[in-house]
């Protein structure tokens, strides 16, 4: 483990002291494959949607030294890498991992917030008798992620959620750093805007228009000419440059009970694609997960849309609003269908993704017509059977050839409730 | 490159405390002798909870999984070091 990095111990007048941790495993994915594969120990790898293409979801630190970045092209990976090694993700792997750091964190803290499948804020306020000073605690989860799954993180800590976020960004790999209150004014002065979390580079062009380059500048800066420039922001915008910010750790709830606005699915395909019969084939895949995760939450729909992503990235959707709030995979399939041809593709497509919104909940239309309620049976039927051997042992014979697509995880997975799947 | 084997074997395990550890495993007649199970993960498949071990005998990477319902052992994968 690196050297803790401790900007000083004390107190400032910003209200109650908190003690917020945030949690960045390092490179997730890439140092998940290297833990399961001894070969790619100290080496250039990347994992990526799919050995074939697609762009690079997490590189090694080994592979961030040639200058490889998540998001790249394969292409820009391997001109800058040329013997970088392409892993296929693995989601359940990292999902099952994740929901083990996170029994971790929660043995310290129920205050557990996940902020995305490798990041995470805990509130260890209060936490001091029973663990140490927030310190110690980091070091303690530290030892205890490293124990358990062989992985490394960067801890930040500070007093609330922007400063621990900068902490953990300012130590990669393996860091811990604390920003305590009194040296938050000395941390941010000479730091670029660019650094707090919330100011992409838009934001930071837009700053450095108006003269603000660092932390410092910002903190400074007139608020009404802030206000002025970005409205109601521009007084979170100058707190983030005084190191201020009271969102709270929001911990999980079990389920995420009435959250969804809508539900989709993309993928990615293996090759670019003009074939309608497999544009469709895949969009009855897509409609039949998504029908499968509206009914798992007793969810319906009226809105269906589908996306699609041309070879040069240009990305576009269409939409119908139905009758009838619906959540069987071949309504949703019929609507995407006939979006699909009313559409001239111009391009060969390179993603295709269904999603259903204006969602009800708990609101089922009981059958009136045989045909009707001997459909209902069959998507009864062929859920029973789905749910207990598990997804698509039973489908469509369209599908029974299916693609079969690596599935990437979605940036939204959370551990349980309606973003599990 | 890991090639995608799916095929039932017969394994020797230690079942502990709540810890499945598998010690070696027939494959082509050839018995496998565990030297590190490198990474250990769950997967469901339906009602089925599915173990998963990634496991080295120090020549190659295997990739063996355990169905808690069925209580059988599949080779899922394999990739010889080069």
């Amino acid at each position: 483990m690196n050297d803790i990095c401790v900007f000083s111990a004390g107190a400032q007048g910003i209200g109650i002291v908190k003690n917020i941790i945030h949690i960045d495993m390092n490179a997730f994915f890439a140092s998940v494959e290297q833990r399961a594969d001894q070969a790619l120990r100290g080496k250039a790898i990347a994992v990526v949607g799919s050995e074939h293409r697609g762009v690079i979801l997490s590189p090694s630190y080994e592979a961030r030294a040639f200058g490889v970045k998540t998001g790249m092209m394969y292409w820009e990976a391997r001109r800058a890498c040329p013997d970088i090694i392409l892993v296929s993700a693995d989601s359940a792997k990292y999902s099952y991992t994740c929901e083990r750091l996170i029994e971790i964190w929660k043995d310290f803290t129920p205050l557990v917030e996940l902020f995305s499948i490798d990041e995470a804020f805990l509130d260890v306020t209060g936490c001091e008798a029973l663990f140490g000073d927030p310190v110690r605690i980091a070091v303690q989860i530290k030892e205890r992620i490293w124990l358990e799954t062989g992985l490394t993180c960067s801890i930040g800590i500070g007093p609330n959620k922007l400063l621990a976020k900068l902490g953990s960004d300012m130590q990669k790999p393996d860091g811990l750093v604390l920003i305590s209150p009194d040296d938050v004014t000395e941390v941010l002065e000479d730091l670029s805007v660019k650094e707090l979390c919330g100011i992409g580079p838009n934001l930071t062009r837009h700053l450095a228009a108006m003269g603000i380059h660092t932390c410092g500048d910002l903190g400074r800066a007139p608020l009404q000419q802030l206000a002025d420039r970005f409205g109601i922001i521009g007084e979170r915008l100058r707190n983030m440059g005084l190191g201020m910010d009271d969102d709270p750790v929001e911990s999980m709830k079990p389920v995420e009970e009435g959250e969804a606005k809508s539900i989709g699915h993309s993928m990615t395909l293996d090759e670019d694609c003009s074939d309608i019969a497999m544009i469709e084939r895949h969009i009855l895949q897509l409609s039949e997960r998504v029908g499968r995760r509206l009914r798992r939450g007793l969810y319906s729909g009226r809105t269906v849309s589908l996306i699609f992503r041309y070879a040069d990235f240009h990305t576009f959707s269409k939409q119908r609003r139905l009758r009838h709030a619906v959540s069987h995979g071949l309504d949703l399939y019929a609507a995407a269908q006939s979006i699909l041809r009313e559409t001239d593709l111009l391009q060969p497509v390179r993603l295709v993704g269904v999603s259903v919104s204006t969602l009800e909940r708990n609101v089922v239309q009981i059958p009136l017509f045989v045909d009707e309620r001997k459909r209902k049976s069959v998507a009864e039927a062929m859920d029973g059977i789905n749910d207990r051997y598990g997804e698509f042992t039973i489908t469509w014979g369209t599908l029974a050839e299916r693609y079969r697509h690596a599935r990437v995880i979605s940036p939204a997975w959370r551990p349980s409730g309606d973003r599990q799947y | 490159m890991a090639v995608e084997i799916n095929e039932p074997i017969n394994v020797a395990a230690i079942f502990s405390r709540g810890i499945i550890r598998p010690v070696w495993f027939v494959w082509n007649g050839r018995q496998i002798r565990i030297r590190e199970i490198t990474f250990t993960w769950k997967t469901r498949a339906g009602g089925a909870c599915i173990f998963h071990f990634s496991v080295t005998d120090g020549q190659g990477l295997y990739e063996i999984c355990y169905n808690a319902e069925s209580m059988g052992w599949k080779l899922s994968a394999s990739k010889e070091h080069g």
